[in-house]
């Protein structure tokens, strides 16, 4: 079938887009993620307007300020007084590209006082967009690294144990169990207890990212073991060893390439797991600290009622990270059936 | 044959117990700081008083002398004491473990009894538009974190009032017999729809990929060329082989269900293991999350066990090797 | 209305003379009569059940080991004690027992105890059972974590019998603060546990496994039913030593259901939906979802103000000598800086973190005693306003300079560069120092926020001194200054600036020969005037930058009458006995 080819291909621009625009989140972000606005905690998204309160159509939209609402304490409303043109291309704060370009430009923003907040701001008065699009650069990094060590990890001792077999078999997947069942969290609360304080924050969190991805490697290690333990069987591979080839050719030059196909699926779901593995890190304290946003702290103001109750927008970043998700599943089913093994 | 395999198995089961509590142990002990930590923080106990509690608790020897106690008073049947409740951990766990059971169970049935329709019939119709429909819901519930699924159904249940918010009896119960088992029955909806919910998507997703590759298997494609009707073919052909994957599925859901149990029981205040495994993690309190992490353990191996024996019944393939 | 005759007047002396002297009989012990206290509230109505929600189950029932909220909040509602702090007032007054007398040198009290009471379970109290609980909690194998409050001069506190229903407590030295250490300490009955306390099981005694028969206090309440995960139900002692104005025994209500649900916000949630009768100790952001469905829902939410809890931050002053951390040894002389630490004080904006962190229901603090403390607040503390020039002006005074960029560098050239250590679990106080980490940005400082689970961060802060700043929080346990003895005395184990034992700075002499004299001074007065100068220093001379104090929040069902919620733990129960259903 050729449809599964049109969905990956869809699957991967969307994937791309979406990437560059979290790698290019300086140029994307119309503020910096630390922006505090003390007296703004809190505010709804600002909804860009094309016809204003008298009627009158602008090809330019604008939005509005905001303004204490005088009856209900707490609450704001705009204030349709002070109106503010959404300009495009403007320079606004400095940030670096790659940690090595410094450019001041970003895509959109507006003149102060105002401010545009397309998903609302948090409770510092930080603007939640850029916040979503940095912290994508935290969240989708710490996945793909986890996710590649777990599968690396899980190629490499599952392809071990399907093609010896025996005791090695066992021993290796038994090891696999005691991993599933064990409590990490008290490994991961030791790890970052005994860093010392001059390494960065950010490094802390890879290293316990990469603590998490080494280990989660018993799952995939399951599925290429089932595949090394077919191919082993197979006539070409029984072939080769009477020809006198050494294990460690087989497993390179049969095994493993059997396997890639697993592998690549696999990293393409555990991706999305892994991110939400690190809201549950964040949950417990352990994540990239303040005020570095990544997408597990600001899915996780999402755990108290009262965000959930009142604040409404604090749920968009949430809702805008379904459709990866949901970007990397297809593609990963997209995957699976490209590398199905043709029946006869 | 049988006796001989089941003798092996629970032999690998008890050694797999030991090592994970002995690796429990060691996991435990390299987290730094005690039970203790936070009355060294009040003005107004003395530290000699927290040393003395220590010393009394057995936390300042070594780690060889602690784990060999806790072999000790695990043969006992007390499995260590908890240093917070100042009684053993085993009569601790065991009623809490029952509730925990009565939600996961429920929730794996009504989970599984959802499931096998549903990617059963997802698998047959591959063409058809509400499959890819069905396709979208469940990839989008599988994306949607734990957490917010659970307070959104504690939400619900405030907002609605249809169901209780919270606890497995109501406050004034004071009944026994029937009415306490209705009343625990009300209780039980709500949360085990949610733990069902959470755990649906994923299920659904590994019976339809099972389905798809049975049916898509040669002996299959033979029987519809003989013109055998889709109906009997997929029930008395496809789903006997697909039998295998699935019950083998099972003993790892047991193991999802459990860690996502823990969440949704502090959420919804579910008398069960989980708000006192969170509790005891937080206040190191050692051997109430050692015995804890070894009953969920226990679980996860008989689950497995069973599902093998059942596998070991079902499937004749096995047999023969 | 006609004219008050004389003869109308006695009539009423001698009747209410008559009503005082005699209240309505109930059995009492002994053939004595009841030595009932009369409480001074607004008369309610017996019968009903009050539901409270706890956000972790009790560990113990056993009064002289629990060291848990949730455990002190079930066992104050089961037992009584000597001598009660008054939670509205801050002060001592009369409980079990009814009057006392101090020797001229205020080393001994001898206390006359109420005549004729009786145990929840029927058997009589006497001077024994008060002999036999001081035993217990004094004993040093037992460990109980009240007994250093009854070590005064470096000696336990010794305890006489005189005769039945008089004991004699004699201690090494005056003590400002006697009366107040009789408060919580609960009186046992010697008839239930003597047994396991001789045989040195004691701390198994009175777990959670005990059956209700086996309890009793001097409580309002008693055990009538556990249910493990879930709540505890307590019903009406028949034999409780208190009744109102109009001689109706205490407590009014006949059940207090302790309910266990585990979150915050699903106590919010239940509260809201009418499972529970009254919530206490929840979030600012809570009280606001709270206050919106007030009248709809038949509840009030009340803002109390300042309680007693203050959190600050603070530089690692240790002497780091041994310990061998250069990194921060380097940096200790920018904390030991006065003018640094002032700076940092005058850049933090303790409005913002008010309204941003507790939604403006909390106080800013410049000293570690908050307005809700009446008696012994300074109210003559400056206040200084939040500005950014100041902090400069002190930083460029003391040698430091900035670069073009804005960074700021010490005399030595070195960038400032630190990291403020918090408790993951505390999402309050990591929020604070986000807010902190944003106001020092402004003067060039690069702040990073180092998160640790709590135990990992104490052992840093006691143990390996291995942090460069702090916040922490303490919620002090009473009103008086006895109760921060540790952490403003050199020696104290919660001393954390500086854990050497041993003062290294003029002020902080000056503060240990004041606390020390205070202890002793008998006179209110005379201490308020050692405390309040203990307040200056800390204040001018910075050991720790005090930020804010939460207000107590709370809320109760517009049904339920008496309910006069306090600032001192308990928050909401402190009178329970005396609330009733309307």
């Amino acid at each position: 079938m050729v449809n599964y080819r049109r969905k990956l291909v869809v699957c991967a621009v969307l994937l791309a887009g979406f990437h560059m625009a979290v790698l290019f989140a300086g140029f994307f972000a119309p503020y910096g993620y630390a922006a505090q606005d003390r007296e703004l905690p809190f505010t709804p998204p600002t909804r860009p307007h094309f016809i204003d309160s008298q009627g009158r159509f602008h090809i330019r939209p604008f939005v509005y300020g905001w303004q204490s609402d005088t009856a209900v304490s707490g609450a704001i409303h705009e204030d349709f007084t002070c109106r503010y043109p959404v300009r495009f291309f403007v320079q606004g704060a400095s940030y670096k590209i790659a940690g090595i370009f410094v450019s001041r430009v970003h895509l959109f923003g507006v003149d102060d006082p105002g401010r545009i907040s397309l998903l609302g701001t948090d409770g510092f008065g930080r603007d939640q967009f850029s916040r979503f699009l940095y912290g994508g650069q935290v969240s989708l990094l710490a996945g793909l690294i986890a996710a590649a060590l777990s599968v690396t990890l899980g190629v490499f001792i599952g392809a071990i144990a399907g093609f010896y077999g025996g005791w090695i078999d066992e021993a290796l997947m038994r090891s696999g169990e005691l991993f599933l069942a064990l409590p990490w969290l008290y490994l991961l609360f030791a790890v970052r207890a005994a860093m010392p304080l001059h390494i960065s924050q950010s490094q802390v969190f890879m290293l316990l990212v990469s603590v998490m991805g080494l280990i989660g490697w018993a799952r995939p290690a399951r599925l290429v073991r089932g595949i090394a333990l077919s191919a082993k069987e197979r006539y070409f591979v029984v072939a080769a060893r009477g020809f006198g080839a050494s294990d460690a050719y087989l497993l390179r030059r049969h095994v493993l390439p059997q396997a890639s196909g697993v592998a690549l699926t696999q990293i393409t779901l555990l991706i999305p797991q892994y991110v939400l593995a690190e809201v549950t890190l964040t949950f417990l304290g352990l994540g990239v600290s303040e005020p570095m946003p990544s997408w597990g702290s600001l899915l996780s103001s999402l755990q108290q009622y009262y965000v959930l109750s009142t604040y409404w927008w604090m749920f968009l970043p949430a809702a805008l990270l379904i459709p990866l998700f949901l970007t990397y599943y297809l593609a990963a089913d997209a995957l699976q059936e490209h590398w199905k093994p043709v029946s006869l | 044959m049988n006796a001989r395999f089941l003798i092996r198995r629970f032999a690998h089961a008890a050694l797999l117990l030991a090592a994970i509590s002995l690796f429990s142990f060691a996991l435990v002990q390299s987290a730094p700081g005690d039970f203790f930590d936070q009355m060294r923080m009040n003005p107004r106990v003395s530290a000699q008083t927290v040393e003395g509690l220590r010393a009394e608790y057995g936390l300042d020897r070594s780690f060889a002398v602690r784990y060999g106690m806790w072999l000790r008073s695990a043969v006992r049947g007390e499995f260590g004491i908890s240093l917070a409740y100042n009684t053993p951990v085993g009569p601790l766990l065991i009623p809490r473990a029952q509730n925990t059971l009565l939600l996961t169970a429920t929730a794996t049935f009504i989970a599984w009894i959802l499931a096998i329709p549903i990617g059963v019939w997802s698998a047959t119709n591959r063409k058809k538009l509400s499959r890819k429909n069905s396709e979208l819901a469940t990839s989008t519930l599988l994306t949607i974190p734990d957490l917010l699924l659970f307070l959104c159904v504690l939400l619900f249940a405030v907002r609605s009032g249809w169901f209780p918010s919270g606890g497995m009896y109501s406050v004034d119960s004071e009944s026994h017999g029937l009415l306490r088992v209705k009343d625990t029955a009300w209780h039980l909806v709500l949360p085990s729809l949610a733990l069902a919910l959470a755990t649906l998507p994923a299920l659904i997703r590994h019976v339809r990929s099972a389905m798809i590759e049975v049916l898509d298997s040669p002996f299959i494609r033979a029987a519809r060329s003989h013109g055998i009707p889709n109906t009997r073919l997929l029930f008395r052909f496809a789903l006997p082989v697909a039998a295998n994957p699935l019950i083998s599925l099972f003993g790892f859901s047991v193991a999802t269900m459990l860690s996502s149990s823990l969440l949704l029981e502090v959420i919804l205040s579910w008398p069960g293991l989980g708000p006192l495994l969170v509790e005891a993690t937080l206040n190191k309190d050692v051997y109430v999350v050692i015995g804890t992490v070894m009953l969920s353990a226990a679980f996860l191996i008989v689950g497995n066990l069973v599902a093998d024996m059942l596998l070991f019944a079902a499937d004749p393939r096995i047999r023969v090797e | 209305m006609g004219k008050l005759h004389l003869g109308d007047l006695l009539a009423l002396m001698l009747a209410t003379a008559a009503l005082c002297l005699f209240p309505a009989p109930v059995s009492a012990a002994n053939g004595a009569r009841e030595d009932l206290m009369v409480m001074e509230n607004a008369p309610g109505k017996a019968g009903g059940r009050l539901v409270v929600a706890l956000h972790s189950e009790p560990k113990t029932l056993n009064p002289v080991l629990a060291i848990d909220d949730p455990s002190r909040d079930v066992i104050r509602c089961l037992s009584g004690d000597l001598i009660h702090i008054n939670r509205e007032t801050l002060k001592t007054g009369p409980a079990l027992a009814k009057s006392w007398n101090v020797s001229p040198d205020g080393r001994t009290y001898t206390l006359h105890l109420r005549q004729g009471l009786r145990f929840s379970d029927g058997e009589a109290f006497s001077a024994d059972d008060v002999v036999f609980t001081f035993q217990v909690y004094l004993d040093e194998k037992v460990h109980s974590p009240q007994r250093d409050l009854l070590v005064i001069g470096g000696k336990p506190i010794e305890v006489k019998r005189v005769d039945s229903s008089t004991v004699q407590f004699s201690l090494a030295r005056p003590y400002a603060a006697a009366e107040r250490i009789f408060d919580g300490i609960a009186i046992l009955p010697r008839h239930l546990l003597e047994k396991s306390y001789r045989a040195g099981q004691f701390s198994q005694a009175w777990n959670l496994s005990t059956p209700p028969n086996q309890f009793a206090g001097l409580g309002p309440f008693r055990l009538k039913e556990y249910t493990a995960g879930q709540r505890i139900v307590l019903e009406k002692n028949p034999y409780y030593w208190k009744q109102d104005g109009a001689g109706v025994r205490l407590p009014y209500f006949n059940e207090l259901v302790f309910l266990f649900v585990a979150s915050e916000d699903a106590q919010v949630i239940r509260f809201e939906g009418g499972d529970t009768d009254i919530l206490s100790r929840f979030s600012a952001e809570n009280f606001s979802v709270l206050e919106k469905q007030q009248a709809a829902r038949n509840y009030h939410v009340d803002d109390l103000g300042a309680g007693l809890e203050y959190s600050f931050l603070f530089f690692n002053m240790n002497d780091l000598g041994a310990k061998a951390l250069p990194e921060i040894a380097k940096k200790q002389a920018w904390f030991r800086d006065l003018r640094f630490r002032q700076a940092v004080s005058a850049a933090i904006d303790r409005a913002g973190i008010v309204r941003l962190v507790y939604s403006g229901r909390a106080t800013p603090l410049w000293g570690q005693v908050t307005p809700g403390n009446k008696l012994w607040v300074d109210a003559v503390l400056p206040h200084p306003a939040r500005s950014l020039d100041r902090a400069r002006q002190l930083l460029q005074s003391s040698g430091f300079s900035w670069r073009p960029d804005g960074t700021l560098v010490d005399p030595r050239g070195n960038d400032v560069e630190f990291s403020i250590l918090t408790s993951a679990s505390n999402s309050q106080r990591t929020k604070m120092a986000t807010i902190i980490q944003d106001d020092l940005s402004q003067l060039g400082m690069k702040v990073q926020i180092v998160s640790l689970e709590f135990r990992a961060m104490v052992d840093r802060l006691l143990n390996t001194y291995d942090y460069e700043a702090a916040i922490m929080g303490l919620a002090s346990g009473d009103a008086d200054p006895t109760a921060e003895m540790n952490v403003w005395v050199s020696s104290g184990e919660t001393h954390l600036w500086n854990l050497e034992g041993k003062p290294a700075t003029p002020w902080e002499s000056e503060m240990d020969r004041l606390m020390e004299q205070q202890l002793t001074t008998l006179d209110y007065s005379k201490r308020k005037q050692l405390y309040d100068r203990v307040q200056e220093i800390v204040a001018d001379d910075l050991p720790v930058i005090c930020l804010v104090s939460p207000d107590i929040l709370v809320g109760a069902r517009n049904r339920i009458g008496n309910f006069r919620p306090a600032i001192l733990d308990p928050y909401a129960l402190w009178n329970v006995e005396e609330l009733y259903a309307r």
